[in-house]
């Protein structure tokens, strides 16, 4: 089956969840997706009405982390008497783990939500696209067979799409949300069996295999049109913090400038902050107006968490994720480690 | 009014006949991104661009910029103030929309009794050569902000880009003198007058995105609460994008950087922005805008609002970079249509009872 027939097949299955869902007052609201005002993106919507379901829509732009709009709830999510709202969740894979890592971070409870779990087909690269048409205008995308259609004025250009995915798709292996057997009413639609995730890392190894000055290269040379907007954390479902160390200012503990080091300090340490905790949405990514591509960093941080702690992101909400907890035969040799 | 052609296969020339005078900015391609940067080589000026990233403002207002540097000599500070501030500065291949912008930061910069030496002297030192905007997006309405896309507004040299070659037109004494300097420009004819003519107005006419702003800005000032910023601000995710790539925006914030081994210091001001938690956050702990409504908020009200009665303008040049920017695809357009909603719902209302 083409894309285009799977992504309308998914479309009307969310259209039908959530209809289901919103009249037999399961849920209070759905948040899901729009069809965007522009070409290469989508608008999170936060529904509460019947009558807007078939705004809903599922396409390979569907690049948020819908589980930002949980932590912290926005106000549309809580009624001034009832209190937290029931909420319907339109759910890709990484939204679903996204859940379920909050959950285990104590952040949301699961009770409350209920996941529109679907199988997501990947992600396109929008910055990449955006970067390798230039400077004319993108006036339609589509998706036809296995190709994304890209028309402007007057050009057309067809992509691969299997090349054209966000990186963190291609290599992704949970595609709906992880079944959680303790939550047998959490996830309608469809869920993932998680036992036979595969631990294949080959995409880092060409990184891996740099020595310190190159890999210092690659990561000065990449972020160095960052203009600290902070899209990426924004955009983060695990950056949730009151009050991020990078805004710390009584007194400020970094540079706040668009200094090199300054850039370094702030995505370095934001990303020892996502050790074990990111859920390779690749949101931070899809966001950048610059078109930063952090998915290497990411990549890297996953592969060390499971190699070290043998632990995914975002499977179990009763599992803590290994930076949470403790445990006295974990292993300190990387202290030492020279890379 | 003297009119000149440039070849583009001359600009090579005139930026070797200009780099010994002037600091020399032009648009270049940065990884991807079109940027304005502080060019050593001709080859790396991009003239194929809709516009800029980031918005040429950058020049004049970087977003980290010293303010000055000292040093500690024994019990004495020494403070150095910046040397810079008297270099000539050429910015080539400003849109229209942008070098406006020019106009609306001298207005900040130049407010009430404090004078930004820094932004003005900048400002003095510099000379626009702005290049028309032939093929505007479609995210684009500068002639609802009063603007055109071959406005001539704050350029001292007005191009346009007739395919193989500029229309050149001074428009400030600036300007004429540069024409004067690069005496091998060729002449200009009718037919090339004429060309530019016609693009001028197929470019006007292909902006169709337009707002009545005169009313955005009177339902504005009446609705300072009203249900919609909730609606507005609902899928905001609070970052920065849209004030960061504004041509407009001129918040800042400044930090006193101490390098006490050294001995010495810097203060330095960066770009600050009203969607930040930080940004009107009290000493105290309290803060008036303490949650993306009221954000949201202040940025549409600074634009449409605040500054019409502050500065007799729009706080906008219609470029339309925060519409492109928003990576949750909530939109000036869209914000815009939802504030204009309020006028037509009452007047309907109205009319029902």
């Amino acid at each position: 089956m083409g894309i285009e027939s799977q992504n309308n097949e998914i479309q009307n299955k969310i259209r039908e969840i959530a209809r289901d869902l919103l009249k037999e007052k399961k849920v209070d609201v759905i948040i899901g997706y729009k069809k965007g005002t522009l070409p290469l993106v989508s608008q999170p919507i936060i529904i509460d009405k019947e009558e807007d379901i078939d705004t809903l829509i599922w396409n390979n732009l569907c690049y948020v982390n819908l589980a930002k709009y949980l932590v912290p709830r926005v106000p549309k999510l809580i009624d001034p008497e009832k209190g937290n709202l029931k909420v319907g969740i339109v759910s890709k894979g990484c939204v679903g783990r996204a859940l379920i890592h909050l959950a285990s971070e104590k952040k949301i409870n699961l009770n409350e939500i209920t996941i529109i779990g679907i199988p997501c087909n990947g992600i396109i690269n929008r910055q990449r696209i955006e970067m390798e048409i230039g400077e004319q205008e993108i006036l339609e995308v589509s998706i036809s067979g296995d190709n994304i259609i890209v028309k402007g004025e007057d050009f057309e250009k067809t992509f691969p799409f299997e090349e054209y995915m966000n990186e963190l798709c291609k290599v992704c292996k949970i595609k709906s949300p992880p079944s959680i057997s303790k939550f047998p009413n959490l996830c309608v639609g469809d869920y993932q069996e998680y036992s036979s995730l595969s631990t294949d890392f080959k995409d880092v190894t060409e990184f891996e295999a740099k020595n310190p000055e190159e890999k210092w290269e690659y990561i000065k040379d990449s972020l160095s049109v960052c203009t600290r907007c902070y899209a990426c954390r924004e955009a983060c479902p695990m950056c949730y913090c009151n009050l991020c160390f990078v805004d710390q200012n009584k007194p400020i503990w970094f540079g706040k400038t668009t200094d090199i080091s300054d850039i370094i300090v702030y995505h370095l340490i934001r990303a020892m902050h996502m050790a074990g905790r990111c859920v390779a949405c690749g949101a931070c990514s899809s966001v950048c107006p610059m078109g930063i591509d952090l998915y290497l960093i990411n990549r890297k941080l996953e592969k060390i968490v499971k190699e070290r702690f043998n632990f995914t992101s975002g499977l179990d909400p009763d599992i803590l994720p290994p930076m949470v907890d403790f445990k006295m035969e974990d292993a300190e040799e990387f202290m030492l480690e020279e890379d | 009014m003297e009119y000149k052609i440039l070849m583009k296969n001359d600009i090579v020339k005139l930026f070797n006949d200009l780099t010994n005078d002037y600091k020399f900015y032009a648009p270049t391609k940065e990884k991807g991104n079109i940027v304005f940067k502080e060019i050593s080589n001709p080859e790396e000026i991009e003239l194929n661009y809709l516009n800029s990233k980031i918005p040429p403002k950058d020049v004049l207002f970087p977003q980290k910029e010293t303010i000055f540097e000292y040093r500690y000599e024994g019990k004495d500070v020494i403070i150095e103030d910046r040397k810079d501030l008297d270099d000539k500065i050429l910015i080539f291949g400003v849109r229209p929309c942008d070098a406006y912008s020019f106009k609306l930061l001298e207005d900040f910069f130049a407010f009430g009794k404090v004078q930004d030496e820094i932004f003005l002297k900048k400002r003095k030192n510099s000379t626009i050569i702005g290049i028309g905007c032939n093929s505007p997006r479609h995210s684009c309405f500068c002639t609802s902000v009063g603007g055109h896309p071959f406005q001539k507004d704050s350029m001292d040299l007005f191009l346009v880009d007739l395919g193989e070659k500029y229309l050149v037109e001074a428009i400030s004494e600036k300007g004429k003198n540069i024409i004067q300097k690069l005496s091998w420009l060729l002449d200009a004819k009718n037919e090339d007058l004429q060309k530019s003519q016609e693009l001028a107005k197929k470019s006007e006419e292909s902006i169709t995105t337009k707002f009545n702003f005169d009313l955005v800005t009177k339902i504005l000032g009446d609705n300072f609460e009203h249900p919609v910023w909730q609606k507005i601000s609902e899928s905001c995710i609070g970052c920065s994008s849209c004030t960061f790539l504004c041509p407009t925006c001129t918040c800042f914030d400044v930090i006193d950087e101490n390098d006490e081994y050294n001995h010495r210091g810097r203060r330095i001001r960066i770009w600050d922005t009203c969607q930040s938690c930080l940004y009107t956050l009290e000493t105290s702990g309290h803060n008036p805008r303490p949650d993306k409504i009221q954000r949201c908020r202040n940025r549409i009200m600074h634009k449409f609002s605040y500054y019409p009665s502050n500065y007799n303008c729009l706080g906008c040049v219609g470029c339309g970079r925060c519409i492109i920017a928003c990576p949750v695809n909530n939109e000036l357009r869209i914000i815009i249509d939802e504030i204009i909603e309020i006028e037509k719902k009452e007047e309907s209302e109205k009319v029902n009872a």
